[in-house]
């Protein structure tokens, strides 16, 4: 779904247009955030995660859209602040049952994401049933967020980044070897606790640009095409930034020349880095192979 | 570092792995606890750092009741090999070890360890490319980064060739010589030249701790 009509090449339309620079400049916010958050997750073997937050969210929203549109509870200006909270909302419960579930922690992103995926319908059918405001928390509208939006994912990047920042050496030692780490005296579950809720907050904020389903797409996939080929940490983080950011400019653009969802062409450009970087990989390692082969075999001769 | 093991009894749900184990360990003691697979080694040890919650009045880390014991930086864990460690995710060894740093310490002296443990070329190496010998060192650096008064090793030299398990000994020793504690866990006490002055024996959870006439080689 696309709301332009491409008369005028991607590059002029931005100078035109004010929504298409919000868009760009919020996906590309998106694009660097996300990733940084991804490698972590990642890392943490917690890929499912995002996608549990983003199911959660959604009941958030539907919530939100039944007290506005069905009992006309206008004081909730936007949605999007219910899928916050919700968002938030499943994340704590996903810590309590990952305590709960000592030796089975991942029990607790399916328990989640049925709950949420179980009151979105409710909420849903009770709001009057599928409608474009559902469509787009699904799939996502990037091309309608306006500048109060773009104020709060600022604000939120920010955030994260003085996190990240300031934290870093404790977020990759928790990250790698939780145990070493609370060795080390620092305090693990405080860590986790606020990454979560971070988590949470990225996640419910990316439903806007790529939608509920698309969103575990923007935290993963580039993480998981730079981890094949980074050198270093910090190297795969900025190769999974580079990827994304490539993915969110390369997506808008075709989404606007061909006229097609913006979301999902920003994922689906994803996945093609994603695709590319693992066929040259395979070339390149299968070459490497062969040339220590031959080597092996003139050294036996 | 001075320990002592006042009567430990632990176990997880209904097992019981470890029943009334006692000993003392001084300071610059070399302690090697031997078993079998499932002898509760690494569950002693994991009780000792706190790994594992005991009781109180179990475990005393130079005299301080472990279940209050707050300097864990004091000790230096090198758990079993792709125990606890995330190795598939892009990380150099200078990316580990910086990152554990948690104590003063100059650029020159960690150089001074990579080099002392043989990885110094390996720095800047990912470590999904090390073999498991290497990988060892690589933690054993990590662990010596904070200055530890105490060294544990959980079955250091698995994965690792003849000669470099000869080479890896040698160091543990001249630390110990130092005046490092070290605690070795190993399932194979012939195999190793460390110059241990204590062992503990354990057998379905029952310990047994002798002292042993220390060699000259350091």
């Amino acid at each position: 779904m696309n709301v332009l009509a491409q008369s005028v090449p991607f590059i002029l339309a931005l100078f035109e247009h004010s929504f298409l620079r919000y868009a760009l400049l919020t996906g590309l916010i998106m694009g660097g955030i996300t990733p940084l958050i991804g490698a972590f997750v990642v890392i943490r073997r917690l890929s499912f995660i995002a996608d549990t937050l983003s199911h959660f969210s959604l009941a958030g929203l539907s919530i939100g859209l039944f007290l506005i549109n069905t009992l006309g509870y206008t004081f909730i200006s936007d949605p999007l602040y219910l899928a916050i909270i919700a968002s938030i909302i499943g994340a704590l419960i996903i810590e309590i049952l990952r305590g709960y579930y000592e030796n089975y922690k991942e029990i607790s992103m399916p328990i989640v994401m049925s709950l949420g995926t179980a009151l979105s319908a409710l909420f849903i059918s009770l709001s009057g049933g599928f409608n474009t405001s559902i469509y787009n928390f699904l799939f996502g509208s990037i091309l309608t967020v306006g500048d109060k939006y773009l104020a709060v994912m600022s604000t939120t990047a920010i955030l994260v980044l003085a996190l990240v920042f300031f934290y870093y050496r404790k977020l990759v030692i928790i990250s790698f070897d939780e145990s070493h780490a609370r060795l080390l005296g620092i305090k693990v579950g405080r860590f986790q606790f606020v990454s979560t809720l971070i988590l949470a907050l990225v996640v419910s904020l990316s439903i806007a640009t790529v939608g509920v389903l698309l969103v575990s797409s923007l935290m993963i996939i580039p993480v998981a095409a730079a981890m094949k080929i980074g050198k270093s940490f910090k190297n795969t983080i900025f190769i999974a930034v580079l990827f994304s950011e490539l993915s969110v400019i390369g997506g808008l653009w075709l989404s606007y020349d061909l006229n097609i969802a913006s979301g999902a062409t920003i994922v689906l450009v994803n996945i093609f880095i994603l695709f590319v970087v693992v066929i040259i990989k395979h070339i390149y390692t299968n070459q490497l192979r062969s040339k220590r082969t031959t080597k092996e075999d003139v050294g036996n001769v | 570092m001075r320990i002592t093991v006042d009567n430990l009894t632990f176990g997880y749900d209904y097992r019981t792995v470890l029943k009334e184990i006692s000993f003392k360990m001084n300071s610059g003691d070399f302690l090697a606890i031997i078993g079998d697979n499932g002898s509760g080694k690494s569950t002693l040890v994991k009780c000792m750092l706190g790994i594992n919650k005991v009781a109180p009045s179990q475990i005393f880390l130079d005299d301080v009741d472990v279940t209050n014991y707050k300097q864990f930086l004091n000790i230096g864990y090198v758990p079993q090999i792709f125990d606890d460690f995330n190795y598939e995710f892009p990380i150099t060894v200078n990316e580990i070890i910086h990152s554990s740093i948690m104590r003063d310490i100059s650029q020159d002296e960690i150089l001074e360890l990579l080099d002392k443990m043989g990885i110094l070329e390996l720095q800047n190496e990912n470590i999904n490319t090390l073999s498991g010998g290497q990988l060892q060192r690589v933690f054993i650096v990590r662990s010596l980064i904070n200055q530890p008064k105490l060294l544990i090793l959980d079955e250091p030299t698995v994965g690792v060739d003849r000669k470099n398990v000869e080479n890896f000994y040698k160091t543990i020793n001249s630390l110990n010589a130092e005046g490092i504690s070290v605690i070795l866990i190993t399932h194979n006490i012939r195999e190793s030249n460390a110059n241990f002055s204590h062992v503990l024996s354990l057998h379905n959870g029952e310990g047994i701790i002798k002292e042993v006439p220390r060699g000259d080689e350091a």
